[in-house]
């Protein structure tokens, strides 16, 4: 038998036990907030010289010409460029990202389902670096030969690869978003004479809608994040790309960070600039992530606040 | 009547329209990947895969691709488990510190892989000094799969039973106990699902470590950690970039190990997942 005193020693012992292992688990927790303070505080400092320096600063937003070897640093090329490539993915794969959840979510049978949501994770799981040789090797020989052009690394091949890149997330999320609408929302529509797809359409989706958005939301914040298939098929051209835009050459933001930091002297005006453009990526997905979030936990809570049976 | 009919018609048009779709974006990409796969299922041989790239093979490629997931899944695994146990069950829902991680690895998981390489060069190549290193790799892309791995290892961990705990607590067991005990061999196929899917992540990642962790200049295989490495995704990257057309062979053998790794990664996360997804749901 243990006496008292031992008794007591060892439960004082376990006490401390526990309160090590908390501890040990809170830091290994917040090591996420330390890694997120740190990015962010490494992207603004290391753009501080470019607010500073204002020969730069007129450099980087007035010229219309990226070309780092003649010193030309402008950003609104790349801006462009980027705002093109992406308006391109998202025209494309909304409406396909959409349509293809909704048959998922109400169409397919259970088995099927599962079926199509790993084939989608799958796909999802594909390098970009493959992505880029595949559209090196199919898609850009097709819209050169399509278009009449001499190359067909463009604006538009990237947007087709991107949007390719960007469908598993609008799908998986849309058709998750979709299946959990209630399912007495459907059998209330039925039973009122609803067609299936009058009650898609005037009820489920409606009801889906700000999780539809966040998720186009996110899709937009992975597609301007995107950058190596991205640079291996757009041309990677550092002039101001010319109306109807698609079919130029383009050079977006992720591509010219890639392509010109390994050769940017530590400290130099190419260096910052090319943190400075991560600044502005940095900020924008930052938002759209926020917002995102937002609006799927409102969403969510609303949803769960309905009849449940 | 009529108008029945006409209505159900219209529907299964629209449906069966986008089933179509669906099935048209199916083909589509197996038909993408397919085309690297039957493109390189010729010129693939062993004696590449063997034979050091100083004697034309890719040999480096596949062990730098090695040796950077496994070093990031040492670092990543613990830190990223610790801070799933963390959140699920010992920080309370209305914990502002618990809120504040929570975003922050929602923030984390939202970084662009190439901001991410940004800073990895900022701060660990230059300011730690590690150089362009292993050793700087696997420090940036345990950043990426950190919140892949809390993500999943916490949607484990949350859905074994709480009797599981409450049982080994009424037994007289602590809390920590009762976790290590009970609850986290329960969810240890959860936990290894997101463990395998971090790594496969990192395998595919190049924009995170173009600046990080890699060089061309490197000869043979690094001795320390300290010196650079070759990805198979890196070596794609710039072979692609720079001269696509003299060594396409070696592209399509080294895209074809590379998603051969990635798919595998990938099946043998979802098979373990739909395993324990069924026995816990119901």
């Amino acid at each position: 038998m243990k006496t008292k005193k031992e008794l007591k020693l060892n439960h004082r012992k376990m006490v401390k036990a526990e309160r090590n292992v908390k501890i040990l688990l809170f830091t290994a927790a917040s090591t996420t907030i330390v890694f997120i303070t740190l990015i962010t505080l490494f992207i603004f400092m290391e753009t501080i010289p470019v607010f500073l320096n204002e020969n730069l600063r007129i450099k980087i937003l007035f010229s219309q010409v990226w070309a780092p070897a003649y010193e030309k640093y402008g950003i609104l090329p790349l801006i462009m460029g980027s705002i093109i490539v992406v308006a391109g993915a998202l025209v494309i794969s909304i409406p396909v990202g959409l349509c293809t959840a909704i048959y998922i979510a109400e169409e397919a049978s259970e088995s099927l389902k599962d079926v199509f949501k790993s084939a989608i994770e799958m796909f999802a799981a594909i390098p970009s670096v493959i992505y880029g040789f595949i559209g090196l090797v199919t898609l850009t020989p097709i819209v050169a030969k399509i278009f009449g052009l001499s190359s067909g690394k463009n604006a538009f091949s990237a947007s087709i690869i991107l949007a390719i890149m960007v469908l598993p997330t609008i799908m998986s999320l849309s058709s998750e978003i979709i299946s959990s609408v209630p399912k007495e929302y459907r059998e209330v529509s039925f039973a009122l004479g609803a067609s299936k797809w009058q009650t898609i359409k005037n009820v489920i989706l409606p009801t889906a809608k700000p999780g539809i958005l966040a998720a186009i939301i996110l899709a937009f914040g992975r597609a301007i994040g995107e950058t190596v298939a991205v640079l291996m098929v757009c041309g990677a051209a550092g002039s101001m790309p010319g109306f109807p835009f698609f079919f130029d050459a383009v050079f977006p933001m992720t591509a010219a960070i890639a392509m010109y930091m390994g050769e940017a002297p530590m400290g130099g005006e190419l260096y910052h600039t090319l943190f400075f453009l991560g600044l502005i990526l940095f900020i924008i997905t930052s938002i759209v992530n926020t917002v995102a979030d937002a609006i799927l936990k409102k969403s969510k809570s609303a949803t769960s606040g309905g009849i449940e049976i | 009547m009529n108008t029945d009919n006409r209505r159900r018609i219209k529907d299964n048009i629209i449906l069966s329209f986008f089933g179509i779709q669906l099935l048209m974006l199916l083909i589509i990409l197996s038909y993408m990947v397919g085309i690297l796969i039957i493109g390189g299922i010729h010129v693939i041989s062993w004696k590449t895969v063997f034979t050091s790239m100083l004697k034309g093979g890719l040999f480096e490629t596949i062990i730098g691709t090695f040796l950077l997931f496994s070093g990031t899944a040492i670092l990543a695994a613990p830190i990223g488990l610790g801070a799933a146990i963390y959140l699920s069950e010992y920080a309370s829902k209305n914990n502002k510190i618990a809120r504040l991680i929570d975003q922050a690895i929602n923030n984390l998981a939202g970084v662009p892989s190439i901001v991410t390489g940004l800073f990895g060069y900022t701060f660990f190549v230059k300011i730690l000094g590690f150089g362009i290193s292993l050793m700087s790799g696997w420090l940036t892309l345990t950043i990426m799969a950190l919140p892949i791995i809390v993500r999943g290892s916490e949607e484990a961990i949350r859905m074994v039973p709480k009797e599981f705990r409450e049982t080994a607590m009424a037994l007289g067991a602590t809390k920590w106990q009762a976790i290590k005990d009970n609850v986290l061999p329960t969810a240890t196929p959860g936990i290894a699902t997101s463990i395998i899917l971090g790594i496969a992540r990192i395998a595919g990642e190049t924009a995170a470590i173009l600046f990080t962790a890699c060089a061309l200049t490197m000869r043979g295989l690094p001795r320390t950690p300290f010196d650079p490495i070759i990805s198979l995704t890196y070596y794609l990257f710039v072979i692609l970039v720079t001269s696509p057309s003299t060594s396409q062979n070696k592209a399509y053998t080294a895209a074809i190990i590379l998603l051969s790794l990635v798919f595998l990664l990938n099946l043998v996360a979802i098979v373990l997942r739909a395993h324990y997804r069924r026995k816990w749901r119901r």
